[in-house]
């Protein structure tokens, strides 16, 4: 691959074309947040939280689809960005039932941290409080859409990783749900192979093992990029 | 004497957990009562919410009519709002029953209820208060001067966020990493 000369937050960079903008950043310790981006799966840019502005480009887009291109100049820390952020992470918090203190991803949970990086003391947008479903159909396993923010992690990973194809998703706007097969309780999934990757791929406690209680919740995504590393490798 | 700041704390709807986390400061109560006075809460005597109140510090969300014209009323005699616990600042617990309407949950509670005898009563005290359809936190009914988060705020952010004030410092949790919720 050729080399060529990027520019992030006033800092000349080379790097190696085809890679995005959030690899870039990655590897040279440039803070880019994300909710949706998994190691190991595909990026579908659903969260907006990677945003960055690129000189010359009217609009902000999102850095984890955004190949680097030559000369390129981007800033990922400016003020704007940040108020974007900030926004997006309240409007995250306020479309479905996030409470924290009765939720079982309590301390472990990557959208409560990612309000405390974006600083967000509270939410200043009115909370839609839908009536959402709680799947326990499943012998083990345990789907909340109450805590759902639709990252798809649990789709892409279902699909890409373990090739099963249960997860998929339904509707559109605030009714847009996951769901299981045709739209079937989990439990009576015909795919699902019960093997517990999109539980360790939920950013929160949408996806979660029957097994635990409040707070008990411990998540590894990390393990997806490995799972990844040895499917291609044909292991 | 006059100099010393005026504290007044309030529980509306919330299950009094943040106040707990008040008297987890402990000692500490000592450093504040050389600064202030604590003119009302739930811990001292006293019915109304008194006047010129410098710092209200504010549990629970607005659950109900008597909730709402106190919020008001306390708005009214102080000077800074601080939102306590994120009942207070995002509903939390107390508002999981908006997604239901308000009869359900009464008779869930009063009616359906497992442990119920008979075929029970929903409470119609003209005393009692009146629950609004929608729990609400502080600042969609007034505007709220500080929050701090958490269920509960720890001790020690409570502590620090009074000090600072009663130094007449801004607090900034974030800075000191105490910004929580859950």
């Amino acid at each position: 691959m050729q080399n060529i000369t990027i520019y992030i937050d006033d800092k000349k960079l080379e790097v190696e074309s085809g890679k995005t903008i959030l690899e870039v950043c990655r590897n040279n310790n440039i803070e880019i947040l994300t909710m949706c981006h998994l190691e190991g799966v595909l990026d579908v840019g659903a969260c907006r939280l990677c945003l960055v502005e690129i000189e010359g480009v009217n609009k902000l887009l999102s850095a984890c689809t955004t190949k680097v291109a030559a000369n390129m100049v981007i800033r990922t820390s400016t003020e704007r960005i940040k108020r974007y952020q900030r926004i997006t992470t309240e409007l995250l918090f306020a479309e479905r039932n996030h409470m924290c203190s009765v939720c079982v991803a309590n301390g472990k949970c990557e959208l409560q941290n990612l309000g405390y990086k974006v600083e967000m003391d509270s939410i200043r947008y009115p909370r839609l409080f839908p009536q959402c479903e709680v799947d326990t159909s499943h012998s083990w396993y345990v789907l909340d859409h109450n805590r759902c923010i639709m990252c798809t992690r649990c789709v892409r990973v279902c699909s890409e990783v373990e090739g099963a194809f249960n997860w998929s998703v339904k509707n559109r706007g605030y009714q847009v749900r996951i769901i299981s097969d045709f739209n079937t309780p989990w439990g009576e999934s015909t795919t699902c192979t019960s093997c517990g990757k999109c539980l360790h791929a939920c950013p929160t406690g949408a996806l979660w093992p029957k097994a635990i209680v409040q707070g008990q919740l411990d998540k590894k995504p990390e393990i997806i990029e490995e799972l990844m590393a040895k499917r291609k490798m044909g292991l | 004497m006059d100099s010393k700041k005026k504290i007044a704390t309030v529980c509306l709807g919330g299950c009094s957990g943040c106040h707990m986390s008040i008297l987890d400061i402990d000692e500490r109560i000592l450093d504040v009562a050389k600064l202030a006075d604590i003119v009302k809460s739930p811990i001292v005597d006293g019915k109304e919410f008194p006047e010129g109140v410098d710092i209200a510090i504010v549990e629970g969300s607005v659950t109900s009519d008597e909730h709402w014209h106190e919020i008001k009323l306390i708005r009214k005699r102080s000077k800074f709002i601080v939102a306590l616990g994120d009942c207070a600042v995002m509903t939390n617990v107390t508002g999981m029953r908006n997604y239901f309407p308000l009869q359900e949950v009464i008779d869930e509670a009063y009616k359906n209820s497992v442990s119920n005898d008979a075929e029970g009563a929903e409470p119609n005290d003209p005393a009692l208060l009146k629950l609004h359809d929608k729990v609400v936190p502080l600042q969609e009914v007034v505007k709220v001067d500080f929050i701090i988060p958490g269920c509960p705020p720890s001790a020690d952010t409570i502590f620090y966020v009074l000090f600072e004030f009663l130094n007449n410092r801004i607090p900034n949790l974030s800075e000191v990493n105490k910004l929580k919720y859950g």
